[in-house]
């Protein structure tokens, strides 16, 4: 691809200033545009497409600061430079702060004009680089979002749809162990397609539009479920979970089946991380209108290392035995989900004796109750 | 309700629409099948369906919609009941951002989200055949 040559324009009201830094930058391989006032200078911008602008602050009309305001809701990747006497070095801060990217006093030598211009270049450069690596980026996880559910989910979905019919056609034939192994093909096939789900959840799930549906929801059901599910796993693995909720406790502003998910994460991992024979304990009380739900282990707990980045994309502890599996993904879901409930997830952790969760939730004042589904004025009334 | 409602499955998965016929014939369903929209839509206009059980992300995107939303133009089959069947309500939502996550493609539509328990399916299909037989039973 052929490299443009980089445009620049000049706003300023002398024309001297204008002639001397076109002058100086003739030979640098880059386009000029002049303009004598802000007006015109502002006119220029949609059919010039400068890279970098040079603003007078002084000038008549449409003053430079505005120029640079103007500009930079215009399109923020365009930089701009002021030019300034001495005598209003002041303005230039003033104008750095409206975004203004440097500032060059007059009077000025070649020298020094060329290298504010080469640092303003280099700066456009940077914000062009930024901008499309950003929209790669949204780009690639939308791809990936397309990717993990359709190539991925879809012949998944198409097995286990032909698994539930075939213990349909042959529940009356089969033997008890070969109607145990079919079964156990669809709780295999389910965890696969639960395990495609969060990486979807992660990657490609607007949280916002979930808290639309948001409605009261009590806490001591949502334990009691996520407990639930965790239960079997802790039984096979000999560790006991103590759960105590300590009523009365108001609900909070969100959605059962999210919170279940994130109980079941931290819970799970609980287990996961714990020694044979331990105990979890999971608490959930009210505190200074919070539902704080804390969950502790005695396991092998955290490196401090390693507790900045445990809710980031793709952490796996590296304490947790290897046949362990997962998708890294657990906690970065559990962390968002929370704080789509405007809540805050808090980890500490000492190696070696254990780990403890806590997240905390806003409650709903507890005249809200639990309504019925159907019950729209209740819903008004949260946050 | 005719035992012998004629259905039809637009899905571009084979193996899919072998699981959904094997629930819906041994119920006393007719069930007919096309693996791409284009053969779907043509399906639709040679032959009269009871209903419709649509797939929604087919070839290069949501080419279901785009079938949903030319059935709905078409006054031979606007009144047709459509049951979609899709990978995921998550999908929709990603797709049509700032949109209800249950698009209302046709005016008579219900989702599942694959895959579907087989009881589940039977009671959605029954009860979209018996609302679409009461209205035209109203409309006459």
């Amino acid at each position: 691809m052929a490299v443009q040559p980089s445009k620049i324009l000049i706003i300023d009201d002398e024309e001297v200033v204008l002639d001397s830094c076109a002058e100086i930058l003739e030979g640098e391989g880059v386009t000029i545009a002049t303009a004598s006032d802000g007006t015109l200078g502002l006119q220029r911008l949609a059919d010039f497409h400068p890279d970098l602008v040079f603003v007078d602050l002084k000038m008549p009309g449409i003053s430079g600061m505005e120029v640079i305001e103007r500009i930079r809701t215009l399109d923020p990747t365009i930089v701009t430079i002021v030019i300034t006497g001495y005598a209003t070095l002041n303005s230039a801060v003033e104008a750095m702060q409206k975004g203004a990217y440097d500032f060059v006093p007059k009077p000025f030598t070649p020298e020094e004009f060329r290298l504010v211009t080469h640092r303003g270049l280099e700066r456009r450069r940077l914000a062009l680089e930024t901008a499309a690596l950003r929209r790669e980026r949204d780009m690639l996880r939308e791809n990936f979002a397309g990717i993990v559910s359709h190539e991925l989910k879809a012949p998944l979905a198409a097995v286990q749809q032909n698994l539930m019919l075939l213990s349909a056609e042959l529940s009356g034939v089969l033997t008890d162990g070969q109607k145990a192994r079919l079964d156990r093909m669809r709780v295999r096939m389910d965890d696969l397609l639960k395990i495609t789900q969060a990486w979807l959840r992660a990657f490609a799930t607007n949280f916002e539009k979930i808290k639309e549906s948001f409605k009261p929801t009590a806490i001591p059901v949502a334990v009691a479920k996520a407990v639930e599910s965790v239960q079997p796993y802790a039984q096979r693995k000999d560790i006991e979970i103590a759960t105590t909720v300590r009523e009365p406790l108001s609900p909070v502003h969100g959605d059962e089946g999210l919170l279940v998910e994130a109980l079941v994460n931290i819970v799970g991992n609980a287990v996961k991380y714990s020694f044979a024979g331990s105990r979890v304990e999971v608490a959930a009380e009210e505190q200074d209108g919070r539902i704080m739900i804390a969950v502790r282990d005695t396991g092998v707990g955290i490196p401090p290392d390693e507790l900045p980045h445990i809710f980031g994309d793709f952490y796996r502890g590296r304490g947790g035995r290897a046949e362990e599996g997962g998708s890294g993904l657990g906690l970065a879901l559990t962390r968002r989900i929370v704080e789509a409930h405007d809540g805050v997830i808090t980890a500490e952790s000492t190696p070696g004796q254990g780990s403890r969760f806590v997240i905390a939730l806003p409650a709903l004042e507890a005249s809200a109750g639990i309504p019925s589904p159907s019950d729209e004025r209740v819903l008004q009334k949260s946050p | 309700m005719s035992p012998r409602a004629q259905l039809l499955i637009i899905d571009d998965d084979p193996d899919f629409v072998d699981g959904l016929k094997g629930i819906l014939e041994p119920a006393g369903y007719a069930v007919d099948a096309a693996y791409n929209p284009k053969d779907g839509f043509d399906a639709l206009k040679a032959k009269a369906y009871d209903l419709l059980l649509l797939d929604i992300l087919m070839g290069r995107g949501a080419e279901g919609i785009m079938l949903a939303r030319k059935m709905r133009r078409d006054p031979q089959l606007n009144q047709m009941p459509v049951l979609i069947i899709t990978g995921l309500r998550e999908q929709i939502a990603f797709l049509f951002p700032g949109q209800p996550v249950h698009p209302h493609l046709l005016p008579v539509d219900e989702l599942m989200e694959k895959p579907v328990e087989p009881a589940l399916l039977l009671e959605r299909v029954g009860a979209l055949l018996q609302a679409a037989q009461k209205r035209e039973v109203e409309s006459r």
